[in-house]
């Protein structure tokens, strides 16, 4: 029973951290740059979402599509403001440029708002727990979820079903091969850093439902993305999916395994050193990830 | 796409050494001033906890160089150190970020290049424990006001004092607290059977702190009779804590109790409340309990617990001074004075007393006048029996508190519940805030 209650709180976590997974797998995908900034995104999504709860007393899921249009706007500014000028010098000007952003936009929250805690007392699901027979889920993990399933679907149809999409793949496959053809990578680029934008700052909005809200919390979840990336496949969307629910589960099951066994060598201290190791092991024994493709 | 990973773990190891930013407030030297080096978290997750031990020193440091007569204490006629010519203390402040390795680099520069005349810090008590190493190692004294890992004072160290109690005095306060429920000695609520109240689960943060809580809660729940369930040690600064939480619950305890920093204690709480946990009693040891982020953040969810403390605004009404400094610190700093920032302001005040007695910078003069050190309860913001170090360094004479959170008319007000004389309110039993 505990075990079950574990998988399931597990696959919960995991559907988040796919999400916000999902937007670093994909600028990665298309333009093979790492996007350091990609915790701000998700802490500037969070105190959107705040700020108009606070200010306008609106429920935060309400707020969503605004806490999306944010992180749009943040990756298109990022793109044609940094990104664009950064992919033409060398491969470390690239990584060091997004690492600088990610100390602007950190630095920046820390001017504007602080470095209080802040959390989100109201809204429709805040605090909310669905009980289904013996396990109480947070609703707002349960809805998070749902979104985070919705927003692969969407995602998997744009680059795996429409023009658009084929372009980004296109460009992604080969930018020079589809520049001759007529795409227009630059706005493949931009369009990629929207798409990111958007996913991890939905992820952000949901995110502040239940959890704290402070100008380094992107850290925390940042890291959890790259192992998720690296470990479902760089760039790979499927990947980002599944590995998300892997790290999810490992994190939650691995802990509770130790508990039943009434042994304290597995515990909740090594939660985080098994999904590393996980990692671990599939970077060296498959360096391309679950989904990735081959070179 | 091999390149691009290996390129992001090089890029992570650049980050962490850029991160190594510079000192938070180093000026340039004066003459007769005494620089004493601070070193808190300033910044990052902890930054909410290190700017309100920089507010108690800082209030401290102005009481000291400025007159503030009608407080009523020694150090706020003194405008300087009397014995040194009225010398002023001033404080540099570094930024450890909750990291030991950088606390002991921050203590080797702040001797060497700042030529500081000795240390104050560090709240974690991972960092105290390598700062506190290095300035053994040089033969500068350091005065620690808010770490409490009991082991800290047992390593012989001859240039470390600590003023605040530590983590067996508190943990102790705690079962007394408990025996006392079981007695009916708790102001409001009628004797507990023992049976009810039994079962006891921890989580404890996994650095020298809460691991070194873990060990005395194993000890005095056997000393006392009660059943440990469940021990779990975590890591503060885990995105989720959801498996933690899951586990306490499982274990169907009677009481849970914490070792948290404030992220960790916050999310907690959260997670609890969303699984329905129903414990009857749920205690914080300090730290994450009892910054006014932790109250200001959770709002009504913390109808109920206790944290241990050394400081509670409602200990003015049996010390006269506090009232006074209280006061002072809010109209500054917005906020009531917490255990975090009234033990700074004693440490700092500390300092002072002991440079007074030494009436020297001179390292051994002021390891002397610290050994033989007494300073009476009527000086202090804090309920102690006032300020003298054993062997060991450790102030003797320091106790603990245990405060509930109340929710009150939309307010949440921190009572006194224990000592059981000092009760300035009904406690709250059982707890069923989450339920």
């Amino acid at each position: 029973m505990v075990l079950a209650d574990a998988f399931i709180q597990g696959i919960l976590m995991g559907f988040l951290f796919a999400l916000i997974s999902l937007g670093l797998t994909i600028i990665f995908g298309v333009m093979d740059i790492v996007n350091f900034a990609h915790g701000e995104f998700l802490m500037l999504g969070m105190y959107t979402a705040y700020c108009l709860s606070i200010s306008l007393g609106v429920d935060p899921l309400v707020t969503l599509p605004l806490c999306g249009a944010v992180g749009a706007l943040l990756g298109l500014v990022s793109y044609y403001g940094l990104v664009r000028y950064l992919l033409r010098g060398p491969m470390v000007a690239q990584l060091l440029g997004t690492f600088g952003l990610m100390l602007f936009l950190r630095y920046l929250a820390v001017f504007l708002w602080g470095i209080d805690y802040r959390m989100i007392k109201k809204g429709l699901l805040v605090g909310k727990s669905l009980t289904i027979g013996p396990f109480h889920l947070d609703m707002t993990k349960v809805v998070c979820a749902l979104l985070s399933l919705v927003a692969f679907t969407v995602v998997s149809w744009i680059i795996f079903k429409t023009r658009v999409g084929k372009a980004l793949r296109a460009t992604s496959i080969n930018r020079e091969a589809a520049s001759y053809m007529g795409i227009k990578t630059e706005r493949m680029n931009a369009l990629a850093w929207a798409m990111g934008g958007i996913t991890v700052g939905i992820a952000g909005g949901l995110l502040a439902n239940f959890y704290y809200i402070y100008p380094m919390v992107g850290l925390l979840f940042v890291m959890i993305a790259f192992a998720t990336v690296a470990l479902g496949g760089f760039g790979s969307i499927k990947g980002a999916f599944f590995a998300g629910i892997l790290i999810g589960i490992l994190e939650t099951v691995f802990p509770i395994i130790g508990h039943l066994l009434k042994t304290s060598i597995i515990g909740p201290h090594y939660k985080m050193t098994i999904v590393y190791l996980a990692y671990f092991l599939v970077v060296v024994f498959r360096p391309r990830g679950l989904f990735g493709w081959e070179q | 796409m091999k390149k691009g990973l290996f390129l992001s773990l090089l890029v992570l190891a650049v980050a962490m050494g850029l991160l190594m930013g510079p000192f938070a407030g180093g000026v340039a030297a004066k003459a007769k001033e005494i620089k004493i080096g601070v070193i808190y978290p300033l910044s990052g997750a902890f930054a909410a906890a290190g700017r309100d031990l920089r507010n108690g020193a800082e209030l401290a440091l102005d009481v000291l160089n400025n007159r503030y007569a009608e407080l009523g204490i020694s150090i706020a006629k003194w405008e300087g150190i009397p014995s040194l010519k009225g010398a002023k203390i001033k404080l540099i402040f570094a930024d450890h970020r909750g990291e030991p390795g950088r606390g002991a680099d921050l203590a080797k520069r702040l001797i060497m290049d700042e030529k500081v005349v000795g240390l104050m810090g560090c709240y974690h008590s991972s960092v105290t424990k390598t700062v506190s190493a290095v300035a053994e190692r040089y033969g500068v004294p350091m005065i620690n006001g808010s770490s409490t890992s009991p082991v800290l004072t047992k390593r012989g160290f001859k240039w470390f004092w600590r003023t605040t109690p530590h983590d067996e005095t508190f943990t102790k306060d705690l079962f007394e607290f408990l025996k006392g429920l079981t007695e009916g000695k708790v102001r409001g609520v009628k004797a507990v059977p023992k049976e009810e109240i039994k079962r006891i689960a921890y989580a404890c943060e996994n650095t020298e702190w809460g691991s070194s809580v873990a060990k005395v809660i194993e000890q005095m729940a056997k000393e006392y009779g009660f059943d440990v369930v469940k021990g779990i040690l975590y890591s503060a600064k885990s995105p989720d804590l959801t498996t933690e939480s899951q586990a306490l619950v499982a274990a169907k305890p009677d009481c849970m109790l914490f070792a948290s920093y404030i992220s960790d204690a916050i999310l907690f709480v959260r997670t609890l409340k969303s699984m329905k946990a129903s414990p009857k009693v749920v205690w914080g040891q300090d730290a994450g309990f009892e910054i006014p982020d932790f109250r200001a953040t959770l709002g009504k969810d913390v109808h109920g617990i206790l944290t241990r403390t050394v400081f509670i605004p409602k200990v003015v009404k049996v010390k006269k001074a506090a009232g006074k400094i209280n006061a002072l610190f809010k109209k500054r700093y917005g906020t009531d004075l917490t255990g975090a920032s009234g033990r700074a302001f004693v440490a700092l005040q500390t300092w002072a007393h002991v440079l007074n007695a030494a009436g020297s910078t001179d390292p051994k003069a002021i390891q002397k006048a610290a050994n033989e050190l007494f300073i009476p309860a009527k000086e202090l913001i804090m309920p102690w029996g006032g300020v003298k170090f054993d062997k060991t360094g450790q102030n003797v004479l320091g106790t603990g508190l245990i405060g509930q959170y109340q929710a009150k008319g939309g307010k949440v007000e921190l009572e006194i519940v224990y000592p059981f004389d000092l009760a300035t309110a009904d406690m709250v039993y059982p707890f069923t805030t989450w339920k």
